[in-house]
């Protein structure tokens, strides 16, 4: 299992949780170089904590001989970020509703929820190769 | 995440500082809640100021301390919610189901209302 690999904008962890910290450091440090305001970088840093959970135990099944990759894109008026992984994919649609009075108190299923409202596009993609999430947060 | 934590009259104050987004250091906030319901205290609050953010993971085991202490006629107050934490709370409308302070002594008083 390699360790976490970092290629420019790029990192890429084996399915675990215990490297998030690692995905973490390298996004906001990417984002403080940016500029951006500290309110911003903290909604991308949860969505992508969200989305590689996500990647780790539903695409992945936390098999730590797949990984997880996270790219960071800028340009003039957003920041654009790409969360992929090497599962059998799995249908958006199918979520639950987590607003819903019986899924209140239920203690997972708001990870897409929460993407979606902190951002402003979130394209899911899923194909038998893995998922590829795509989302952007405008700057302004 | 680090945790402190400490009792008062009786009462848990939970401290986390940092983020809660999952991992090792999660479970660890899991597992102390728990650790406390199982050693019979039942009025617990987590101070949340020091709290960065946290993410849906970070959540969950607030859910899970909620409803754990309530089936045991306990409750589980929450103190000093940051404004990304409460705007989380908001949307995802957990606002709704946890009683939320200002400070950690309006969360221990109100244990005596």
């Amino acid at each position: 299992m390699q360790k976490p690999v970092i290629n420019g904008n790029r990192i890429s962890i084996p399915s675990t949780q215990e490297y998030l910290p690692d995905v973490d450091i390298f996004i906001e440090g990417i984002l403080r170089g940016y500029g951006i305001n500290e309110s911003i970088i903290a909604d991308i840093a949860i969505s992508v904590s969200e989305l590689v959970n996500n990647a780790i135990d539903h695409g992945n099944k936390k098999n730590e001989e797949k990984r997880v990759t996270v790219t960071i894109e800028k340009n003039s008026e957003a920041v654009s970020l790409i969360v992929t992984d090497e599962g059998g994919g799995f249908n958006p649609n199918e979520l639950a509703d987590p607003l819903a009075e019986e899924n209140l108190l239920k203690e997972v299923g708001r990870g897409i929820f929460i993407v979606r409202s902190l951002m402003d596009n979130v394209d899911i993609a899923p194909s038998e190769n893995g998922t590829k999430v795509t989302f952007t947060r405008a700057l302004k | 995440m680090k945790l402190s934590d400490r009792i008062e009259n009786g009462i848990v104050i939970m401290e986390p500082k940092g983020k809660i987004m999952g991992g090792p250091d999660a479970t660890l906030l899991h597992d102390k809640l728990h650790e406390y319901l199982e050693n019979e205290h039942r009025q617990i609050v987590i101070d949340l100021s020091k709290v960065e953010w946290m993410n849906s993971t970070g959540l969950g085991i607030l859910i899970s301390g909620y409803t754990s202490l309530k089936n045991h006629n306990g409750a589980l107050k929450l103190a000093n919610v940051t404004d990304k934490i409460q705007s989380l709370l908001t949307i995802t409308k957990l606002i709704t189901v946890f009683d939320t302070y200002d400070s950690v002594e309006d969360a221990i008083a109100s244990f005596s209302n």
